[in-house]
């Protein structure tokens, strides 16, 4: 990178105005600026899950009730409890697999629902106080597949 | 007889000059990348040290509002304490009746006030029901159902609940 600089008029002494710029300071400065950036930066890849209350209101919203509500019991064993309330009265039990809740078959159950019931949007989810909160996200996650609200309840 | 190339050679400075030039053009172009990919994040979350987050496969929204978190010892509110556990539990006299925290709904209530105050000098502002929750993935549910109830009687019930994407 140079420049040059030219003097109109005079008689000027032939020196030579070509000046070379020093890049090497500016090369330093952004080594070190890049270095601070890569080692603040945070490699976190954050999302969201939207969870609503599923809670009584004082007053009557005036929309239409659902024919049905489920609601989706998780206790401590990992056990997942799938009751319909409603049109249909059904309490289903399905115990856990490998030590794990068993999400494909809720999901299975769910979409069994949700084909009968065409108005069925929404899901409570209800999970005992010992249970982790990582248990509540992974059946969030997995209901959400097939029913596109999930409602947080036990309050 | 045949001739060495090497006695042919001619001898070379030992002085180099670096070619600092497109060096310099690079360091632009990362520099502007890196600050670009760190302005478009409006949001900037920063679980506490020692907070892990679940992993789901979550929304990838950016959404500006109020920041709940939940860690082994900690309930923070826009990062600063409000209430204290033991082990990811309330205390026993900090629950009230409906499952809420008594301390935590004072802080709560003072953010709402906060909000509706902004709200009435500035027409532009909206009161927001969203809050984004940072839970640590080994809290019991008690303690984050206490803390969404906190939360959804001050008026938060519209809950973000914050994940790690990917495995």
């Amino acid at each position: 990178m140079s420049g040059a600089i030219q003097q109109e008029g005079g008689s000027g002494s032939g020196a030579s105005q070509d000046f070379d710029l020093n890049l090497a300071p500016i090369i330093d400065a952004m080594v070190v600026l890049i270095a601070f950036m890569l080692a603040s930066a945070s490699y976190l890849a954050i999302g969201f899950l939207d969870a609503g209350v599923s809670a009584a209101g004082a007053e009557s919203t005036g929309a239409a009730p659902p024919s049905v509500t489920i609601t989706v019991e998780m206790n401590a064993a990992k056990e997942l409890t799938l009751k319909v309330v409603g049109k249909a009265n059904a309490t289903t039990r399905i115990p856990a697999a490998e030590g794990k809740a068993d999400h494909v078959e809720l999901n299975r159950k769910i979409v069994e629902l949700t084909g009968t019931w065409k108005d069925l949007s929404a899901v409570t989810l209800v999970a005992d106080s010992a249970v982790e909160y990582r248990e509540v996200v992974g059946a969030m996650e997995h209901l959400r597949k097939s029913v596109p609200v999930v409602l947080l309840g036990g309050f | 007889m045949k001739k060495s190339f090497l006695g042919k050679r001619k001898a070379v400075s030992g002085d180099m000059s670096l070619q600092i030039t497109s060096m310099a053009d690079i360091f632009i172009i990362i520099l502007v990348f890196l600050l670009k990919s760190f302005s478009s994040g409006a949001m900037s979350l920063n679980p506490s040290q020692g907070t892990r987050l679940p992993a789901a496969d979550g929304q990838d929204i950016a959404v500006e509002a109020l920041k709940l978190e939940i860690s082994e010892t900690l309930v923070q509110v826009e990062g600063k304490p409000a209430a204290n556990l033991a082990g990811f539990k309330f205390e026993g006299a900090d629950l009230q009746a409906n499952g809420s925290s008594k301390s935590l709904n004072q802080v709560l209530e003072l953010e709402r006030k906060r909000q509706l105050l902004i709200a009435q000098s500035n027409p532009d502002v909206k009161v927001d029901a969203k809050v984004i929750v940072m839970a640590d993935e080994r809290a019991p549910y008690s303690t984050v159902k206490a803390v969404l109830a906190s939360a959804a009687l001050n008026g938060y019930t519209d809950f973000k609940l914050a994940v790690v994407k990917g495995d």
